[in-house]
Formats: structure tokens, C-alpha cells, sequence
């Protein structure tokens, strides 16, 4: 009997261990959208007269590329969620918390229509710089955690500058708080085990 | 002691779903390494004991099973353990 429990000890033990947490997606996510938001505020900040050719131009394009690269990702994830045939505790708390990050991000662009002198850019840096930090929290990743941190003392910086030109905000931000952390996590040897 | 968890395929399933929120039918297959057949009638088992919830979806008109074990389950299985862990001890 105890020779039985032994070897149904183990089975458990092999089969749990077999559970690789691999990081590399969610490096991808970040990634990806440092870049992407690199470029959009790049593309912004050499060509104002034609992102801002009408009143509502220049939010209909954050709006639209955004949620085409939203859609792009949920893709990604999507793929990579079918072709691991798993989901574990960890990846599910990671995507709820971007989940709720695209939720706010769309009110906070909502509300930036209808009120008046209301700059979205410095209210989402923040929220960005939250949830980063939560992540590196999570994962036990000490550059994104990092990453979060230095957008959120950078987010309160802006707030006592406000003649800063928010789009070079916006790549510096991301570069240093979405880029930086997610190339560090990809070439990161624990990117298949938070605790590897 | 929960003589139901000493089957080899139940207790496979049960200890891949205990760290995970969810589990396609296709990776319990390669982690079990059981037949179709023999996963099938073990999962129906365990959702009959309420230990694991099935969801049938579907995906690019192919069926989509996915699995998640219920707060029963996990209770069981963390008796059944640490029974385990006390019959080597004795």
C-alpha cells in the first residue's frame, strides 16, 4: 500500500512539473505594443497636419489602430492559447487584468470627447504603469516591475509639466515602461518558469 | 480514503487540472496517454462525482471540449493527497 501511494505521489508530482509557464507571449504583448504605440506616436508627432486634419481625425486614429492592434493581439493569444491546450491560473489573472486595461482604456478615450481641455495620454500612462507593475509583480519579473515603476513616477512628472509635447511622452513612456521590459522578459532564460 | 482517485487516468486529469483554470480534451489525451475512448468515459465519470465541469464549444466547425475542476474536486484532491502523503509516512 505504501508502495502504491509512493508511485501515485510521483504521478502527480510528473504530471503537475509538466506544466511549462511559458512568459514569451506575454513578451510578445509588450512587445508589440511598445512598438506599435512607437509608431503610431511617432507618425502623429512628424505629421500633425494630417493626423489633426479635422476635429475628430486624431482620435478616430488612436481609436481605430488601437482596436485593430486589440484585435491583432486577441488573435495572437488566441492562437497561442489553442496550440498550448492549456490555461493556467497565472496566464488566466493576466489576461482578466489587460482585459480591464482595454475596458479603460476605451472609457478613458470616451470621456476625453465629450470633456473639454481632458488629455487622455496621462491618465492611460498611468493605468499602464499600474498594470505593469501588477505583471512584473505576478510573473516575479523585476524589469517590468521596474518597467511600471519608472511610467508611474514618469506618469507623475508630466502632471507639474504639462507644456511637455505628450507625444514624445507617450514614446518614451512606452519604450521605457512596455518595450524595454518585454524584450528583457524575451531573452530572459526564466521566460518558461516565473520562478525558473 | 476516496478510492475513486486511485485510477490511474482520474488521477492524471485531476493532478493536470489542479494548476490550471483549463484544459483542452487533446492535451488531457497526451498527458493521460489514453485512448479516446477510455479519456472520454473517465471524464464523464469525474463529472458525474462533480469533480471536474466540461465545456463543449465549437471551434472552426470542429466540437471543442475543455475541462476545469470544481472547488469539489480540489477539496478531494487535497485530501487524497495528503492522505498519500501520510500512508508513506506510516
Amino acid at each position: 500500500m505504501m508502495n502504491t501511494a509512493e508511485k501515485q505521489i510521483v504521478t502527480i508530482n510528473n504530471v503537475i512539473n509538466s506544466t511549462k509557464e511559458n512568459l514569451k507571449p506575454l513578451s510578445i504583448n509588450f512587445i508589440f505594443w511598445g512598438i506599435y504605440v512607437n509608431i503610431l506616436s511617432g507618425f502623429h508627432y512628424a505629421f500633425p497636419s494630417l493626423v489633426q486634419s479635422s476635429k475628430y481625425s486624431a482620435a478616430i486614429y488612436w481609436i481605430i489602430l488601437s482596436i485593430i492592434g486589440m484585435l491583432f493581439m486577441a488573435y495572437y493569444n488566441v492562437k497561442v492559447r489553442k496550440t498550448v491546450g492549456y490555461e493556467t491560473h497565472l496566464s488566466r489573472v493576466i489576461k482578466i487584468i489587460w482585459g480591464v486595461f482595454g475596458v479603460s482604456w476605451i472609457y478613458i478615450i470616451i470621456l476625453s470627447f465629450y470633456l473639454k481641455n481632458y488629455h487622455p495620454v496621462p491618465p492611460i500612462l498611468f493605468l499602464l504603469s499600474l498594470l505593469t507593475i501588477m505583471t512584473g509583480l505576478i510573473i516575479k519579473f523585476k524589469p517590468v516591475t521596474l518597467g511600471g515603476i519608472f511610467l508611474t513616477l514618469f506618469t507623475f512628472y508630466l502632471n507639474f509639466n504639462p507644456e511637455i509635447n505628450l507625444l514624445l511622452v507617450n514614446i518614451v513612456g512606452v519604450s521605457l515602461g512596455m518595450l524595454v521590459p518585454g524584450l528583457s522578459l524575451f531573452y530572459s532564460k526564466s521566460s518558461n518558469n516565473p520562478d525558473g | 480514503m476516496d478510492k475513486f482517485l486511485f485510477n490511474p487516468i482520474r488521477l492524471k486529469i485531476m493532478s493536470s487540472l489542479i494548476n490550471k483554470s483549463q484544459c483542452d480534451f487533446n492535451y488531457l489525451k497526451k498527458v493521460t496517454e489514453s485512448t479516446q475512448g477510455n479519456l472520454s468515459v473517465q471524464l464523464k465519470k469525474l463529472k458525474e462525482e462533480k469533480y471536474i465541469e466540461i465545456e463543449k464549444t465549437f471551434s472552426n466547425n470542429y466540437p471543442k471540449t475543455s475541462c476545469s475542476i470544481t472547488e469539489n474536486g480540489r477539496i478531494q484532491f487535497e485530501e487524497f493527497f495528503k492522505n498519500l502523503i501520510k500512508m508513506k509516512n506510516s
